[in-house]
């Protein structure tokens, strides 16, 4: 009989209680894989941001605009491919006002030369630089809201007063985290024609590819410095730093995932260590029989880690097998529809998997370390004497 | 009825496994505690803002101060609306603010870190309309300077933002901090206050201002005022009191805040609740025989459930009371969160209130009852005469 079979068959002896704690690995697993997708949602957007993408804002704020004609001006900086620029128009969908999702008045055509990752079918595409009412749609927006193309649509304007028609020109959708699925795009022309004189030909931020991935600082420094001595002065930053900048402002909630994260591995570590240090406890005097039979310490020892070692794996596949289809078919679906700006991509991912189950199996080892000394230290005759 | 003696006492004959089964029901009273109290402090924090008798007046529609922008023009007109309070010179009290959000670097951080710090440009009366601001180092700003005043949750949190320092709110446009001021912990502490003068040139703002806050003659005025402002169909203004609109304002991130830690705290009370049934079909198991004796002495089926699920509930108690001591010591500790409503950070602080405290016990408590049911509806079922057998 091999190491793993006694571990397997002590496993079975009592099977409510090894039921008990392989739920509870297998939720821990699930509920890590969760979280740390939660995480990976959040923060990847700097993984898939593109090297050779550079943004650029008003120096002070972002609530404040450029003029339009710096937009030019960058494209015809040398080492500059294309540029495109985008203003925020905070519409709301006035049968559902609390309902948040981003709309952006921008220039189609060089939109999706700068943001290649934006999937979108070539007629839907050609329809919507065509139309100047046109809008494009993120595909989870689009389910939410039930909205097709061909549809019209109307938006209650936040910043700019008043109803906004529009019409539904394209869907579009992407796979990486940079760019939401739950964003309206539309015009920017429609936007800076209603627009009153004061506030016309003015861009909320300029998107700019270059080159060489290698120049970003570099580039962000010219454009910097070629606008400095203007009235408005800009601040450029690689779409990585942009991003990361952006987070730095919710800090402080994924230091309380990850302080959450270690406070579950906590818990199931001192559960899975209960239940070995019950098992243990219970067959003492077995222990002392394998002793007296000739296994060494090390045996005994080797015994309980394996038992927890099974425990470990069983738990951490079923955690696995759960956590899939609850991730992506269940709260990924929702959070991507209902939160599409901060989660835009809500799906396992293959490393986060796999440390899950290693965690699983390593909790479930250093948990039964303890018993395991405990079990090995005792004498021969004192185990035997001890019962039940 | 069994003495809970009894149950005690059994407990702390198997002290390392009660200790493992109560610290994993403390963590999780605590994780629940802890975000509840966040969720109460975000509103608390939020909504100490408002004052009931007075009013803020926005752009139709916008929501929110920082999307809404009044001509001039029409802040005048505001002021003169019946209903609206006079000081003792025969000044309403009223003060059309600015409002933008800059860039700040962040001290303390990593190099180079920026958050948003929200800059209100405030007339110069605007301590008259908000009298719950005062002044707790340094000095009021100057009336038409480039001056300004901190809220106390800013000093030292960001480059520039002690009394004495400057900082940039435009190229060559510095102003000086020469004041902190505290507001009742309200998300004004969050903030700068400098000049509207300075506020609207810096930002190209000439001429408008994002909101009117004023002080009604009473509470009661509201509907009054509301009805005049609202009617006017040029204007297009909308009037919210003043207590209101901070509760709107506070709403998305306090129920970020609670729908996150209620569904960790789910998760983790999923997983306490099994360990605490591990831990008691444990301990039903090993005391068959006094069961048996028990049942054998006359105690009832319903006598021997309840004594587990008691067992059990102090054991889970015991364990909920110090994950809630362990939360309490939170409520010295700060946290800076984004705010949604206005795209800025805000400090907020952990609030303790009654209703959190026993709900988060009563959670925990749930789960020794959850936990200790099917093991005890196992030991009630014992035959007296095959336990006693051994």
């Amino acid at each position: 009989m091999t190491l793993l079979g006694i571990a397997a068959r002590n496993i079975g002896r009592n099977k409510l209680r090894t039921a008990l704690t392989v739920t509870v690995v297998a939720i821990s697993t699930l509920f890590f894989i969760m979280l740390r997708t939660v995480v990976w949602s959040w923060t990847s957007a700097s993984e898939f941001a593109a090297k050779d993408r550079i943004a650029t804002r008003h120096k002070v704020s972002f609530v404040m605009q450029l003029p339009r004609r710096y937009v030019d001006e960058i494209a015809q900086m040398p080492g500059v491919t294309s540029v495109s620029y985008a203003n925020w128009f905070g519409g709301k969908d006035p049968k559902d006002e609390n309902d948040f999702f981003a709309t952006i008045a921008t220039d189609p055509a060089s939109l999706l030369k700068v943001y290649p990752e934006i999937k979108i079918s070539e007629p839907q595409k050609q329809a919507w630089i065509a139309d100047r009412r046109g809008a494009m749609i993120g595909d989870s927006l689009a389910k939410k809201k039930g909205w097709k193309v061909g549809d019209k649509i109307t938006l209650a304007g936040s910043i700019f007063p008043g109803n906004w028609d529009f019409n539904v020109s394209g869907i579009y959708t992407t796979t990486t985290t940079n760019v939401d699925r739950a964003t309206v795009w539309f015009h920017w022309d429609y936007l800076n024609e209603s627009l009153p004189a004061r506030s016309k030909d003015m861009v909320g931020w300029i998107v700019t590819n270059i080159n060489d991935p290698g120049a970003s600082g570099r580039m962000s420094k010219a454009v910097d410095a070629k606008f400095d001595d203007r009235d408005l002065q800009t601040i450029t930053m690689s779409e990585a730093a942009l991003n990361q900048s952006f987070l730095g402002m919710f800090s402080a909630i994924l230091k309380a995932i990850d302080f959450v994260s270690v406070v579950m591995i906590a818990i199931m570590g001192l559960i899975i260590g209960n239940t070995i240090a019950m098992g243990v406890r219970e067959r003492t005097n077995e222990y002392g029989v394998l002793r007296a039979i000739g296994f060494l310490p090390k045996h005994v020892a080797q015994f309980i880690l394996g038992e927890a070692l099974v425990i470990g794996i069983v738990g951490g596949l079923l955690g696995l097998a759960l956590g899939y289809p609850f991730v992506n078919f269940g709260v990924g679906r929702f959070l991507e529809e209902n939160m599409g700006q901060m989660f835009p991509q809500f799906r396992v991912q293959p490393q986060i998997a796999a440390m899950a189950f290693l965690l699983a199996l390593g909790l479930a080892v250093v948990s039964a370390i303890l018993p395991a000394r405990k079990a090995a230290a005792l004498q021969v005759v004192e185990s035997l004497r001890r019962v039940g | 009825m069994i003495p809970i003696s009894y149950n005690v006492r059994s407990l702390m004959v198997r002290k390392t496994t009660t200790f493992a089964t109560a610290g994993g029901i403390a963590l999780v009273v605590f994780v629940l505690a802890a975000a509840m109290m966040l969720s109460a402090g975000v509103k608390k924090t939020l909504v100490a803002g408002g004052r009931p008798d007075n009013a803020i007046v926005t752009r139709k529609g916008s929501g929110a101060e920082l999307s809404s922008s009044i001509e001039s023009n029409a802040v005048g007109l505001i002021l003169a609306t019946p209903g609206v309070k006079k000081d003792e010179t025969g000044a309403p009290l009223g003060s059309g603010e600015t409002v933008v959000v800059i860039a700040q670097e962040k001290l303390g951080g990593a190099a180079g870190q920026v958050s948003n710090v929200l800059v209100r440009g405030v007339p110069d009366n605007v301590l008259k309309v908000r009298p719950d601001v005062h002044i707790i180092s340094g000095r009021p700003a100057k009336p038409g300077t480039d001056e300004c005043v901190i809220g106390k949750a800013l000093v030292g949190n960001y480059a520039g933002m002690t009394v004495g320092q400057k900082f940039e709110l435009k190229k060559n446009r510095a102003v000086e901090v020469v004041g902190v001021f505290e507001a009742g912990g309200s998300s004004f502490e969050s903030e700068v206050w400098a000049s509207l003068e300075t506020a609207r040139s810096s930002f190209g703002r000439d001429g408008l201002v994002s909101s009117v806050t004023v002080r009604l003659d009473s509470p009661g005025a509201f509907d009054k005022f509301k009805a005049t402002i609202e009617t006017d169909k040029q204007l297009l203004l909308e009037a919210e009191r003043e207590t209101s609109y901070y509760e709107k304002q506070s709403q998305a991130t306090a129920l970020f805040v609670s729908v996150l830690g209620t569904v960790i705290s789910i998760f983790c009370a999923f997983g306490a609740t099994l360990g605490a049934m591990n831990t008691m079909f444990a301990a039903v198991a090993q005391r068959k025989r006094e069961v048996g004796t028990l049942l054998a002495l006359g105690f009832s089926k319903f006598n021997i459930l309840t004594s587990f699920v008691v067992e059990s509930v102090v054991l889970a108690a015991v364990g909920g009371a110090v994950g809630l001591a362990a939360s309490l010591l939170l409520t010295f500790a700060k946290v800076s969160l984004m705010n949604q409503a206005s795209w800025s950070e805000i400090t907020f602080s952990f609030s303790a209130t009654p209703n959190i405290l026993l709900g988060a016990l009563v959670a925990g408590a749930g789960m020794g009852i959850i936990g200790g049911f099917l093991p005890a509806l196992k030991a009630a079922g014992t035959s007296p005469i095959e336990a006693m057998r051994g």
